[in-house]
């Protein structure tokens, strides 16, 4: 177990070093001098010296690299263009509210998704499995952004019932909640489809397997032999797919950040994109796949918990 | 002795008249007709039958866990005061694992996987909500003690992956047991598990009964087991009871032609080492189709024109014993039927001469000398990490072993000894380390395939699961012309070859164009055999030929492989752990356990005086289809040990009943003795 860990662990900081690189080649691949375009072509002699400075533009570009990876280890991933305040706090600002969504998304997807594909499989062409299987195409097919654009025009705009923009006052929390559930709504969404699907798909199997019969023929009662025994099993993949899927989630903040105003972390990406505020894109791609291979890896972990064929063949 | 002698036992379970139909897209399957019989307390009662005669249906409509697709049209079943097949939903799930509890016939797809048996027996004990959960794991415990698991309150944390087959299924008789029911089902108990390991749970299965007094019911293809275990016994063919009785009176005095026939063609039964074995020609009836008459009317020898038309009466005998046929009673009534035991009613198949004594030429065809084969179990950086001395596993160790032409060797070890590997790697398919492997005197280890290609046309391996290893999407034709495909000869009419060969392994003509889910095992088994065959090959390696078939068909095949090898001088290795089976078709015999070959020589004279301990369980380990030769004991307890800790001497000394310690300190050396048998142990039997 320890060796498996030592083991990703190690493969996660080649996936960053990895992901660093390609970032620092998109700045010199763009054509014109670094400075320029991180800073933008308004940009003062002065200000382009400065940042040449800072960032070692006269350095080789290996070493910048080097330079770049040691700071970030550190914590330091350089200071915003504009404000000249450190790209970490701005980062650390602004995380927790997409942490949140995320989790909400992803959350409400999985207590709604789960049981959904759970039931559907166990009656399966029962109403409401096909019920099941035409929202979660549904669900699957309309990009989030729209349901963002709709949900915020129906429940925000049309029926006034949740507040449309902004994550709420600060210390609020009955008032940050409500601003949540909109876009968390709408990125969870399609997730309520694939987790339905996905489950269903497994828990089929699953319960065809000789071991349901067993259960169901000590005359376990249905609910334990479905939820304690089938969905344990066939959880495993799904557990899977969530952890990778928190990638696509973080994309999907993006749309939705923009669109109800949130200040969050793809909020922070886009703005500086538009701006072209290189040490903050940086800085948040690096945070965002730091997250990520996080999470993927603590599914795993989670998996291995749960099988313990898995756990020992780590 | 029957327990019954002075008064009758009462009867635990009543089936009546029990139809189920299956709701097919080919149309509805009539899988159980009409089936009657009790259940007597206290008794074991064999249901036997071939493969779809309906068996497994039969359980599990008793609890009620149909297929969902399965309709009962008519029938009940009457346990006590209640009828298990009209009792709602929740009377069922107080009944199932409480009063009639289930041993499953696979223990390695029955159990979760993901839970511990702790934790498994403890739902099984849900109903008891009295107890705490430490007198359940108590409870747990003895049980899993009494069904003899080592250090049952340590084993009973762990995972059924940590559990051998033999094991694991100890531990499904403990679950199954645990509530104390009164009825006990049994689907084939023993099917997947090794000879030594059937055994051992034949009698484990006899204690506990007698024990708990449990009334049990055992499901099984194999009439061994049934003989030795059973009191009464039920036989079924194509979803009808076509016969009933006590042990002796169907093993002894057997009244229905089917059973005679089933009888007759077990190889367990039949002493004469003819290499010909008997079979019931046909296939059984396609059960959609619209039935009359007799059922068994189109393979029955003795079938008359009103068998086909009239329903054969039930001719009853005693209290339980009745028999389905017109011989039997009324206006066809045959006196002199059934003939004395020892008349054979079936033929040997529609398959001409006899074999003639075969030219077993001197130079081997197949020359295997000092063969080992090691496989890596950890990477190099674990076995460090963990300090390990050595990374490999001898699968196969020192083995020597020559194939003639025109000869039959049988290799016989129970799963894990390393037969399919030393298989594979004559076959070039894993590389040897070290020994030789001479093919026609030519050394071929190891091999590159560009050279070795050519001469893998003249070695055919005819693979285990036959359809499994076919190809799903091809027809019969294409698969049994693939070969050619594979080595690139073009200049052969493939269609008429598709049909040389099937006319070879006797496959009607239609059957070129199906495609292999539609064809029964034996059929599946002869596309394998025409593959096989097809690039003329001169050695046949075989793994388990006939594993999973009925015992009619799968002495069709065999029969067929031996007519082949008459034809075309064919050599054979044979893989099996089937010691029936090889008895008639080997010429000689090497057992294998663990990796090495224990002991080696001519068939008859291996089982008429075994060498070597092992062979010798082995021999006695094979249930007789004769209530009178039960054994009273179980020759070897424990299991084969794991190749990672292969012990330091004797391989076999953790089980040998005559192991000393010499035997712990020193491997045996093979020697060879006078008369040419070869063995592996310092204290030969003689
Ligand atoms: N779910 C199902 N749907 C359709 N037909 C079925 C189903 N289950 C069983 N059958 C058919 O019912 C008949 C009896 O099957 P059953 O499994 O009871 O036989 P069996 O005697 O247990 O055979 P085996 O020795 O192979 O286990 C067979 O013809 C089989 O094909
Ligand atoms: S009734 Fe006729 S066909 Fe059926 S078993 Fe008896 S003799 Fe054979
Ligand atoms: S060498 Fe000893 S332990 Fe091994 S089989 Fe012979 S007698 Fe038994
Ligand atoms: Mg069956």
């Amino acid at each position: 177990m320890l060796y498996y860990l030592a083991k990703r662990l190690g493969l996660s900081a080649v996936v960053v070093c990895l992901v660093v690189l390609v970032l620092f080649s998109l700045l010199y691949l763009i054509p014109g001098d670094p400075a320029t375009i991180a800073l933008g072509p308004r940009a003062t002699e002065e200000a382009i010296a400065r940042y040449a400075e800072k960032m070692h533009l006269d350095e080789p570009v290996w070493r910048q690299f080097l330079i770049y990876i040691g700071n970030a280890l550190t914590g330091d991933l350089g200071l915003d263009v504009f404000s000249d305040r450190p790209v970490t706090a701005i980062i650390m600002e602004r995380i927790g509210f997409t942490l949140a969504l995320v989790f909400a998304g992803m959350g409400w997807a999985m207590l709604i998704g789960i049981p959904l594909g759970c039931l559907a499989a166990v009656k399966p062409n029962s109403w409401l499995d096909r019920v099941t299987g035409v929202l979660s195409v549904g669900t699957i097919a309309v990009p989030s952004f729209l349901v963002s654009i709709w949900a915020l025009l129906i429940f925000a705009v049309h029926l006034r019932w949740l507040p449309a923009i902004g994550a709420g006052e600060p210390g609020d929390f009955s008032d940050q909640l409500s601003h949540l559930v909109l876009p968390a709504f709408a990125i969870g969404l399609s997730w309520v489809g694939y987790l339905a699907r996905m489950v269903r798909a497994s828990m089929l199997e699953v319960m065809g397997e000789n071991y349901i019969r067993s259960a169901r023929a000590f005359g376990l009662h249905p609910r334990r032999v479905i939820f304690g025994y089938a969905l344990r099993v066939a959880i495993l993949p799904t557990i899977t797919l969530i952890g990778m899927g928190f990638g696509g989630m973080i994309s999907s903040t993006v749309f939705a950040e923009i669109i109800f105003a949130r200040p969050g972390i793809g909020k922070l990406i886009f703005d500086a994109v538009m701006a072209r505020n290189f040490p903050i894109v940086q800085g948040a791609v690096l945070v965002a796949t730091g997250l990520y291979i996080l999470v993927v890896l603590f599914s795993d972990i989670l998996i291995a918990w749960f099988d313990p064929r898995v756990r020992e063949s780590l | 002795m029957p327990k019954d002698a002075i008064h009758a036992p009462e009867t635990l379970l009543d089936i009546r008249n029990l139809s189920v139909d299956f709701r097919t897209p080919r149309g509805r399957v009539k899988a159980l007709r009409d089936i009657t019989f009790p259940i007597r307390k206290n008794r074991i009662v064999g249901i036997v039958g071939e493969s779809g005669s309906g068996k497994s249906t039969v359980l599990w409509a008793l609890l009620g866990l149909l297929a969902k697709n399965a309709e009962v049209t008519s029938g009940e079943v009457r346990f006590g005061d209640r009828d298990l097949l009209h009792a709602s939903e929740a009377q069922l799930r107080a009944t199932r694992g409480e009063e009639v509890s289930v041993v499953f016939q696979d223990p390695m797809t029955s159990q979760i996987p993901v839970l511990t048996y702790g934790r498994q027996m403890r739902d099984i004990l849900y109903r008891r909500p009295n107890l705490s959960t430490a007198e359940k794991r108590r409870m747990a415990v003895e049980m899993l003690g009494k069904v003899g698991i080592p250090d049952p309150d340590k084993r009973i944390d762990q995972y059924p992956h940590h559990f051998s087959g033999g094991m694991r299924q100890r531990a499904g008789i403990a679950m199954a047991l645990l509530t104390g029911p009164q009825l006990l089902l049994a689907d084939e108990p023993t099917t997947a598990l090794d000879v030594t390991m059937e055994a051992q749970i034949i009698h484990l299965l006899q204690d506990l009964q007698k024990e708990l007094d449990a009334t049990v019911v055992v499901v099984s293809h194999n009439l061994g087991l049934i003989a030795e275990l059973c009191d009464d016994v039920v036989v079924m063919y194509a979803g009808e009871v076509i016969e009933a009785g006590e042990v002796r009176e169907i093993f002894h005095n057997a009244q229905h032609p089917y059973t005679r026939a089933l009888l007759e063609c077990d190889p367990a039964r039949i002493d004469d080492v003819s290499r010909k074995l008997p079979v019931i020609p046909g296939d059984i009836p396609d059960l959609t189709k619209p039935l009359s008459g007799c059922i068994y009317a189109p393979r029955c020898q003795r079938a008359m024109p009103v068998c086909r038309e009239k329903l054969p009466p039930d001719v009853a005998r005693g209290e339980m014993s009745l028999a389905r046929c017109h011989l039997l009673d009324g206006p066809h009534h045959d006196p002199s039927w059934p003939p004395p035991p020892d008349v054979m009613t079936v033929g040997v198949g529609e398959t001409s001469a006899s074999k003639p004594a075969r030219a077993v030429s001197d130079t081997p065809l197949l020359d295997v000398s000092d063969l080992n084969v090691q496989f890596e179990t950890v990477g190099p950086l674990r076995a460090r990490l963990r300090g390990l001395e050595t990374r490999h596993v001898d699968a196969v160790l020192d083995v020597s072993l020559s194939v003639a032409p025109g000869e039959t060797v049988g290799l016989v070890g129970e799963s894990g000894s390393g037969k399919t590997t030393l298989g594979r790697c004559v076959l070039n398919l894993v590389p040897g380390q070290g020994g030789s492997v001479k093919f026609e005197g030519q050394d071929i280890l190891n091999m590159p395939e560009a050279r070795f290609k050519p001469l893998r046309r003249d070695m055919a391996m005819m693979f285990q699961d036959p359809v499994g290893s076919l190809s799903p999407r091809k027809s019969v034709r294409a698969l049994i012309t693939e070969p050619f495909q594979i080595h690139g000869i073009t200049d052969v009419d493939l269609d008429a070859e598709a049909e040389r060969l099937a006319e070879m392994v006797r496959l009607p003509g239609p059957f070129l164009s199906r495609y292999p889910h539609e064809l029964s095992g034996g059929q599946a088994r002869r596309v394998g055999v025409a593959r096989a065959l097809a690039l003329n090959p001169k050695l046949i390696i075989a793994d388990e030929p006939t594993a999973g078939l009925d015992v009619s068909v799968q002495g069709e095949i065999l029969n067929l492989m031996a007519d082949l090898q008459a034809e075309h001088g064919l050599g054979y290795l044979i893989i099996t752990h089937n010691l029936p089976v090889v008895r008639h078709i080997a010429d000689r015999l090497a057992i294998m356990y663990l990796g090495r070959i224990v002991e080696e020589g001519r068939t008859a004279e291996v089982f008429a005086r075994p060498v070597h301990p092992y062979t010798q369980a082995l021999v006695e380990g094979v249930p007789q289809p004769d209530p009178d030769r039960r054994r009273a004991h179980v020759s070897i307890s424990g299991e084969v040990p794991s190749l990672l800790n292969r012990p330091k001497g004797c391989d076999f000394a953790g089980r040998c009943p005559f192991a000393q310690d010499h035997c712990r300190a020193e491997k045996p050396p093979h020697v060879t003795m006078v008369d040419g048998r070869r063995h592996a142990c310092h204290f030969p039997l003689t």
